[in-house]
């Protein structure tokens, strides 16, 4: 066990899972081993995909573009047109008909002998299955946001720090260099002394009304579908559109908040923490079954006074992306390579040496792998996202409830507050429960 | 006797009480029309309905005389108005109207522009400053530029070319631009206007105006590719004008009238030209980008009304009385009697044998979070529901979890 694998053992076991014998894993993360025990380079991470939709292929595909970095070898999906594709993929990759399906993931999880999973599902999933996959030690790159509620992602937190695994959050804006620079540049002070950041999210768009009840289609299992969320009929909203129901997402807000308020905290120093106080206003559509806030537009007071305002991006005068003001200036950045400053002479700033240098990765899906085969912690590691994701959810609450919503970012609990407490998670449909870790 | 007695404290009780009694002065308006290429007949009296139905105004239709009439005897009394509402254009009026308009508007008088009013008027000086941009009738560049947004910027265009111009009606986004004026104040930034002339190359003096929302011309519908001045305020003398280029009307209004949209930003207009402030607060059913929103008999949701039909709810017709009740929520926050008042009327809907199973999984919904002790009976009542099965447990481990 204190070795690696070597490229033949690899070989050989790949063909018994090919005879249809589950393997074990071939990368044995040095972080369960103890530092220092890195896999010869060259092998692969045995990996397999839960939620092949949209945004679980990009991430197949993301990964599959990486030089010997993995070995896709089961794929599970609910959707089995989805899954069939997926395996397509896969086996396209591999130069074989290999890669095994499943539509329930606790048998992928009871059967599969992984190295690492990625996951890409619909957040009211998020806290089952996060948990769940960690609970069996795999290692997780795992979709923004991470959570649904605060509760689940406490949950998934703790599972994380448990289990010891790499976890990596598709928050990829960090492996890219405006974010990297602009936040780093915050952080360091170039703007002054940060004081106030704006974070622009998307706009809400056009509904839907509410559709009559469909017939489910035959490739999808709507229940195992809906999972833990209510039970309700199939009106032809679930892949993709799920997000703009809130028993399965809060919109566009939590959509982009692993996005760009992730960056703001990046660049705040304020990634492992959370505001105090979260206090704002959201406007719902009077109709239809798409019930997200399709503006919003909450401010954030952190404890070392700092105000964090998050907004759609049509009520802020740079728009979409992250801003920080400091006592001198501010610092903006945001998508298609976006960032910009109250002074251009911001931008050209030097870090010097002793100054702060954020975590450094110029490929999201590499920095994954690399930290599964080094151990080492990720760019974006699951505390982080949590608190990311916890602003948004804290907004959401303060926008539900129309109070200033107070909460203790130590003890990770609103205060004084019990009926905004219970909006901190979200009872499941049985024979669904969070599991413990 | 004591009856009697009892039944005039109760009338005493709720006419203090009673939320729905405004209290407050009455603003007296004077709607005139009779003259348009619009269907006049049908759009005043529209108009009167959405104003007076607050109980702040109280208006008369005044029809000038027919096309080629004797205007000499149309001669109102403005000064015993605060506000007058525009619904006109054709002929004009004597010169001593004018003179009495212009005096009337200049000592703080509040004036509504209202769509096809636009166009009227195309020689009067002081009608086009009232109203700052106007349209056809053979404006051109000589009347002022053109006023519109693009990329986000205000754009004062004096490029040569008519005046006023509209595609075909189609639903359309309206865009709060000004978000700080008392008109717009809370107002969603960007919002479905239904089917309606979305009116574009409006010129005029433009002085002494603020252009609150926009509407984009999309050029799929013959539109300019702009955005396009849609609510606009101008200051004239003391007075205050809100000019309003939305509500096409049909018969019955139309969905142009009916939109939410225009029926509040009409309201917010009227109140804001007599007053300088305005005080009624943003309904939740103001629509927003995901779509349109009428109201058909032009009233705004009352309490009584809304509890009377969210027992009835059926998803596929409206779910405008479950967002209401959310909003009604908010309103509440931290007022535990207007809580509890609430929470009462929901698990009388609870206990109701008729009232709708999709109606009492929504309200076990909101009951999980907002309830108190009070509704935990109700809600165990419901455990033998089988439909309700879930929508029990969920209300219950929820309320349970934090007391």
């Amino acid at each position: 066990m204190s070795k690696s694998t070597s490229r033949r053992d690899f070989v050989k076991r790949s063909a018994a899972a090919a005879a249809g014998i589950f393997v074990v894993p071939h990368i044995i993360p040095s972080s369960a081993l103890g530092m220092g025990n890195r896999t010869a380079p060259g092998d692969r991470v045995v990996i397999g995909a839960i939620g092949t939709g949209s945004q679980g292929m990009s991430n197949m595909r993301d990964f599959l573009q990486l030089k010997d970095a993995v070995q896709f070898v089961a794929v599970c999906d609910v959707d089995s047109i989805r899954l069939a594709k997926a395996k397509e993929t896969v086996d396209a990759a591999n130069k074989n008909t290999d890669c095994r399906t499943y539509e329930d993931f606790r048998e992928f999880l009871e059967k599969e002998k992984l190295d690492a999973v990625s996951i890409a599902l619909p957040d009211h999933w998020h806290g089952i299955i996060y948990t769940e996959a960690v609970n069996k030690k795999l290692n997780v790159y795992g979709e923004k946001p991470i959570c649904r509620t605060i509760k689940d992602g406490q949950t998934i937190v703790a599972a994380v720090k448990k289990n010891n695994i790499i976890w990596q959050t598709g928050s990829w804006q960090r492996s890219l260099p405006n974010f990297h620079k602009g936040a780093e540049l915050a952080i360091n002070g170039r703007a002054g002394k940060i004081k106030y950041i704006e974070v622009g999210l998307p706009d809400g768009g056009r509904g839907i009304g509410t559709p009559p009840v469909k017939e489910i289609p035959p490739e999808l299992n709507w229940e195992m579908w809906l999972g833990p969320a209510p039970e309700v009929p199939y009106r032809g909203v679930s892949h993709w559109d799920w997000r703009w129901i809130l028993d399965y997402s809060g919109g566009q807000l939590t959509d982009w908040a692993g996005h760009h308020i992730d960056i703001a905290n990046w660049g705040a120093g304020l990634e492992h923490t959370g505001p105090v106080e979260v206090s704002g206003t959201g406007v719902y559509p009077a109709e239809g079954i798409y019930n997200v806030s399709v503006e919003y537009d909450f401010l954030c007071r952190y404890a070392n006074g700092i105000e964090m305002r998050v907004a759609n991006a049509s009520r802020l005068k740079l728009g979409m992306g992250t801003t920080w003001y400091g006592d001198k200036g501010w610092i903006h950045t945001d998508r298609g390579n976006r960032l910009s400053a109250s002074d251009p002479k911001i931008l050209e700033e030097v870090i010097g040496e002793n100054e702060i240098h954020l975590y450094k990765s110029e490929d999201h899906w590499q920095n994954f792998i690399d930290c599964v085969r080094s151990g080492n912690q990720t760019i974006a590691p699951v505390d982080v996202a949590y608190r990311a994701i916890s602003v948004a959810l804290l907004g959401e609450i303060a926008m539900t409830t129309g109070q200033t919503i107070y909460w203790d970012p130590e003890q990770e609990e609103i205060t004084g507050n019990p009926r905004a407490s219970r909006l901190l998670s979200r009872p499941y449909r049985q024979p669904w429960t969070l599991p413990t870790v | 006797m004591k009856k009697q007695y009892l039944i005039i404290l109760l009338a005493v009780f709720l006419i203090a009480f009673f939320p729905s009694c405004k209290k407050g002065t009455v603003y007296k308006t004077l709607i005139i029309t009779g003259q348009s290429e619009h269907n006049w007949k049908a759009s005043s009296p529209v108009l009167k309905q959405i104003l007076d139905g607050t109980g702040m105004f109280s208006s008369e239709i005044l029809i000038t005389p027919e096309k080629g009439g004797d205007m000499a005897s149309f001669n109102p009394d403005f000064s015993k108005y605060k506000l007058v509402v525009l619904d006109y254009s054709g002929d004009s009026w004597s010169e001593k109207t004018n003179k009495e308009f212009v005096e009337y508007v200049r000592n703080g008088g509040g004036v509504v522009i209202y769509h096809g009013s636009s166009i009227s008027f195309p020689d009067w000086k002081e009608y086009n400053e009232m109203t700052g941009l106007g349209g056809w009738r053979d404006r051109n560049e000589k009347d002022g530029p053109y006023v519109y947004y693009r990329r986000n910027e205000l754009v004062i265009d004096t490029t040569a070319g008519i005046a006023g111009s509209h595609g075909e009606r189609h639903d359309f986004e309206v865009r709060t631009r000004i978000t700080d004026h008392p008109i717009t104040s809370g107002l969603p930034g960007r919002w479905m206007h239904g089917s309606d002339e979305l009116y574009q190359q409006l010129r005029g003096p433009a002085k002494n105006m603020q252009v609150l929302a926009t509407a984009f011309a999309d050029t799929a519908f013959d539109g300019t590719g702009r955005d396009e001045p849609a609510l606009m305020v101008i200051n004239y003398g003391n007075g205050r004008i809100f000019h309003t280029t939305l509500g096409h009307a049909d018969e019955g209004g139309g969905p142009a009238m009916q939109c939410v949209g225009f029926i509040v930003t009409l309201l917010r207009g009227a109140e804001w030209a007599t007053m300088g402030s305005v005080t009624q607060e943003v309904p939740f059913d103001f629509p927003t980008a995901a779509g349109v929103v009428l109201r058909p008999d032009f009233k705004e949701i009352n309490f009584e009304e809304a509890f009377g039909n969210i027992g009835s709810y059926d998803i596929q017709k409206s779910t405008k009385y479950f967002t209401w009740l959310q909003s009604q929520i908010r309103k509440a926050a931290g007022d535990e009697k207007a809580l509890l008042k609430l929470e009462k009327k929901m698990v009388n809907i609870l206990t109701d044998k008729e009232a709708s199973v999709d109606a009492k999984k929504l309200l076990l919904r909101e009951i999980s979070w907002m309830g108190t002790e009070y509704s935990i009976p109700a809600i165990k009542g419901l455990a033998d529901v089988t439909e309700l099965k879930d929508d029990v447990e969920f209300a219950l481990t929820r309320l349970q979890v934090v007391k």
